[in-house]
């Protein structure tokens, strides 16, 4: 391990329980941790989320018990306790969540036993046990949503054919999630599926409730929502399938073929979609390609992101745009065996390319990963220089391309330099969004 | 013995008996005399807030040439990313650099929370000088190594002589204070203790004696001005400018001061704080230890707190004269200036909610601006405002709720249903309550805007102007957005859950 992390992207697994739960409809979280917690996550959000921040019960707005030295010395109980009672009073909502810090976790408060008592008077409240200490956002995505499979989700459903669960998209984390998640739920809706992706405008809490009547769970990550789906499939017996986020056109065919094949569905109805949308993204494209060539739109590019970004991005880059991706820069923690797994997911791109993928937490290092790629060698007449360029990552990676005098583009988290909304990049639409914006960039003075 | 000899500040609730819980109205908080300040109460339902790590981080993240390591876990000041626009623009505005701050977490997993942090701790400042070369390590501790037992003093005190930052620890553990505004102390405790000595590099080569004798008038005619990480570069220039004309020099400290040029600060005639409660900890002890005496008493906001500031000021000088002059011009010019928004105000209703100081200083520019103040919430209280809200009261044709609140949107749902105002100014992340409830709202602070002095003045009014012409964004969220509260909760007094004495008032 590390002995530290340098400006890490993401938050600690209160704050991935709590972007989680601010997301969720007609939910409200309960924080039990020091007063400063629901600030730090929600300026955290202001400066990182594309400014996304708050929601109907998010932000400033949650209820926190905001335990003190008292509390320290003496144990928290009483207090939540109390929290919890006067919260159904004053905040009006379905299902309650009680999510810890690491204070309250170290000093021992008994949770558990404290939401038991309510649930026996019949309130919807689950616990979740998420001290900062415990893991990263990504970490408390996925243990307040085992919690919520565990203790909220309806047992015994009958399974409905066709029916999916969307896990693996943290919101927030994702700065693009609402797009992204509304992109797949669009897109595996043309094959006829129910598509319950738990955190859009057109979701409900109920979604969640009847979770466990899904036919299959789709994990769009390599790494974040697994053990979510591993949950589901011990107390639900719902199986899961992960893929990588699909953005583009290639990525999205792949992904389209393999939830057929896991649904075992039509496959000539799978292929007639794929055809379709495939003449409509290149009847979109077809518009660009004289611009394109005459502006030499085809860059060398550097990647940095997150575990589902680094990959989707990259391979967007080599096998839609024809772009030259050199040097992928994952900025997760890893865990064991991880590294292997994500070098392993860009081993095979379409177009034969094989970026340098290396894992770094501190960002700042990604410049003499590219020097040590493209060393300043040779006559000063013919230089190999690592031109034109782009980089893709996050807003801490501005310094990166102005180094390199490259233009870039924010995608991964933090977002402090884009307003999103609604923006999606899954799918053959997310593709066409991405380029937009890619190549916006590049011509933005023109 | 001051305080800064021990390791920590003390927390304000014992130093200031600061509370921030109590409901009533400015009349009789006016009447409360400064000496008896509240028994604070307890919420016993309460929403999120902010810990002293919040602003002290805004504070810091702002020096240059710094690097911040947060000893806890890891979204332990995560807050960085939104401070980190202001270290952007701020460099950018006072160097033409646009640079990121550079923070770092040691990151505390479940293993070093049983084995203790402090090893990693060390590793990580040894590494980050050798990778970042800073001037400055700025070693903060979050919750975790206050309950777990790291002592992040004994480890800057061990390795210092290895390092060639210096070391500053500053002391954050959340669950200590409630009064995030000691915040304030912790930071200018480590600067204290740490940044004042003139570096060798600063000194001059050779001695010269007309040259000291030059450098003893400058500093005789010197003031320090404290700034605050809340105000931008726009109103420490309006500022300047007013005592600039008065024919006084300023140094403006500490937050975007550079290291090498802190000690400057123990060289001043007069420090002048330009928000008491942030800064009476460190005037004091410049007080104390380098005989700089200080001004304490005003907040630069609105036209007769800029007034009464100046002339505070100009009095310690002997430039009254002076001072008169350079006020009666400025005053004329601005209300000529005033005068076209001065109608659309008029009787208006607004409801402010901020920090303590900033709330009721900018009360008093929207009365001189013709509206009428409907309710205050200062997000704590103490000893220190008290002749603002005497101010206040005497300035107020009508007794208006008072709330101090450490944010708590629930009771301002509450009051906000109840009061309708026309107009809302609230902390960040403080507006989207008064927002969806259909009211116009404007933020209370920005660095990027202008709100001190007279050019803040006309700046805000210009902006209230621009927000009062169209506030139908507001009134479209209204018809469309809801807030989290049920409806018994607006049928009932909005300070239900403010215990006093072990009882719920009202309830």
């Amino acid at each position: 391990m590390p002995n530290f992390i340098e400006r890490p992207r993401y938050l600690c697994s209160l704050g991935g329980a709590f972007m989680t739960l601010t997301a969720l409809p007609e939910t409200i979280a309960i924080v039990h941790a020091p007063a400063g917690c629901v600030g730090n996550i929600t300026w955290t959000q202001n400066g990182g989320s594309g400014l996304q921040v708050g929601g109907y019960c998010g932000g400033m707005s949650v209820p926190s018990t905001n335990v003190q030295e008292r509390d320290v010395i003496f144990g928290g109980n009483e207090r939540l306790h109390e929290q919890i009672k006067n919260t159904l009073d004053v905040m009006d909502g379905k299902l309650f969540v009680v999510i810890t810090g690491c204070v309250t976790e170290l000093i021992g408060d008994d949770v558990r036993s404290e939401v038991s008592e309510f649930r026996q008077d019949g309130v919807a409240i689950v616990a979740a046990e998420t001290g900062g200490f415990k893991g990263n956002s990504y970490d408390g995505y996925d243990i307040v949503m085992q919690a919520l499979v565990k203790d909220y989700v309806k047992p015994h459903q009958t399974k409905r054919k066709g029916k999916v669960n969307i896990l693996g998209i943290v919101p927030y984390m994702d700065v693009f999630w609402r797009g992204n998640l509304e992109g797949i739920r669009k897109l595996l809706a043309k094959l006829n599926l129910e598509v319950n992706t738990f955190f859009t405008p057109e979701d409900t809490l109920e979604g969640l409730e009847n979770s466990a009547s899904a036919e299959l769970n789709i994990v769009i990550s390599a790494s974040y929502g697994l053990e979510t789906a591993k949950t589901y499939e011990e107390i639900h017996e719902i199986p899961y399938v992960t893929t990588g986020l699909p953005v583009g056109p290639t990525a999205t065919d792949r992904f389209l073929r393999n939830i057929a094949q896991a649904l075992s569905l039509d496959l000539e109805l799978v292929e007639k979609v794929i055809a379709e949308e495939n003449r409509v993204y290149f009847s979109y494209i077809d518009t660009l390609v004289d611009c394109y060539n005459d502006l030499d739109l085809q860059k060398y590019a550097v990647v940095i992101g997150d575990a589902n970004y680094a990959p989707a991005l990259t391979e967007f880059l080599a096998d839609d745009l024809g772009w030259l991706p050199e040097l992928v820069v994952f900025t997760d923690q890893m865990k064991e065996g991880q590294e292997e797994l994500f070098e392993g997911l860009l081993e095979n791109l379409e177009s034969g390319l094989k970026p340098q993928v290396i894992f770094e937490t501190n960002t700042s290092q990604a410049i003499g990963h590219l020097n040590r790629l493209y060393p300043k060698t040779g006559s000063h007449k013919y230089v190999k220089t690592f031109s034109p360029a782009f980089v893709v990552g996050s807003s801490l990676d501005r310094e990166l391309a102005l180094a390199l005098k490259a233009p870039h583009l924010t995608v991964s988290f933090p977002v402090a330099n884009r307003a999103v909304l609604d923006r999606g990049y899954t799918g053959y639409r997310g593709g066409l969004r991405l380029a937009e914006d890619l190549l916006s960039v590049v011509v933005a003075g023109r | 013995m001051t305080y800064l000899d021990s390791k920590e500040p003390p927390k304000r609730e014992q130093r200031l008996k600061a509370c921030i819980s109590y409901a009533g109205t400015v009349c009789g908080m006016a009447k409360k005399t400064k000496n008896c300040c509240l028994n604070d109460g307890e919420r016993s339902f309460s929403q999120g807030s902010i810990c002293l790590l919040l602003p002290a981080l805004a504070m810091i993240n702002s020096l240059p040439d710094n690097v911040t390591i947060l000893h806890g876990a890891i979204g332990c000041g995560s807050c960085a990313h939104s401070q980190n626009a202001n270290a952007r623009s701020g460099g950018s505005v006072r160097w033409g650099q646009v640079k990121d701050a550079l923070w770092l977490s040691t990151a505390l997993n479940e293993s070093d929370v049983i084995g203790g942090g402090e090893d990693k701790l060390e590793k990580a400042i040894i590494e980050a000088d050798v990778l970042y070369r800073p001037a400055t390590i700025t070693v903060v501790a979050g919750c975790v190594p206050g309950i777990i037992g790291d002592d992040i003093d004994g480890v800057v005190e061990k390795i210092q002589s290895r390092i060639s930052a210096r070391l500053i620890p500053v002391h954050c553990e959340g669950f200590k204070t409630k009064i995030w505004a000691t915040a304030y102390d912790a930071v200018y405790h480590g600067i204290g203790r740490k940044l004042l000595e003139e570096p060798e590099t600063e000194k001059p080569l050779i001695y010269d004696e007309f040259e000291e004798e030059k450098e003893k008038v400058r500093r005789s005619k010197t003031v320090n001005l404290m700034n605050v990480s809340s105000m931008g570069r726009g109103d420490e220039l309006e500022l300047t400018r007013l005592l600039n004309a008065l024919g006084l020099e300023v140094n403006i400290f500490p937050v975007f001061a550079r290291p090498e040029e802190m000690y400057k600060v123990t060289q001043a005639a007069l420090s002048v704080s330009t928000c008491p409660t942030h800064d009476d900890y460190f005037v004091n002890f410049l007080q104390e230890k380098f005989n700089i005496p200080y001004l304490l008493r005003h907040m630069p906001i609105g036209i007769e707190n800029t007034s009464l500031w100046v002339k505070d000021i100009a009095r310690f000088f002997g430039l009254e004269e002076q001072a008169d002059k350079l006020l009666s011009e400025e005053i004329a010019e601005l209300k000529a200036a005033l005068e076209e928004f001065l109608p659309l105000f008029q009787g208006k209703t607004v409801f402010v909610g901020a920090g303590e100081f900033r709330a009721l200083a900018t009360a008093r520019l929207l009365q001189e601006l013709g509206f009428e103040i409907v309710g205050i919430r200062s997000y704590h209280h103490d000893e220190f405002a008290v002749g603002e809200y005497e101010k206040l009261a005497a300035s107020s044709p009508k007794d208006f709720v008072l709330n101090i609140a450490n944010v708590q949107p629930f009771e301002e749902a509450n009051l906000l249903r109840k009061l309708q105002p026309d107009v809302f100014l609230g902390h960040w992340n403080g507006n989207g309550t008064a927002a969806k409830l259909g009211v116009a709202t404007h933020v209370i602070y920005n660095t990027g805007l202008g709100y001190i002095g007279y050019s803040g003045v006309y700046e805000l009014a210009r902006r209230l102007a621009r927000q009062l012409k169209n506030p139908i964004f507001n009134r479209k969220l209204k018809k469309h957005a809801s807030l989290p509260y049920t409806q018994q909760w607006y049928d009932v007094d909005p300070f239900k859950y403010i215990k006093v004495q072990g009882d719920e008032v009202n309830a």
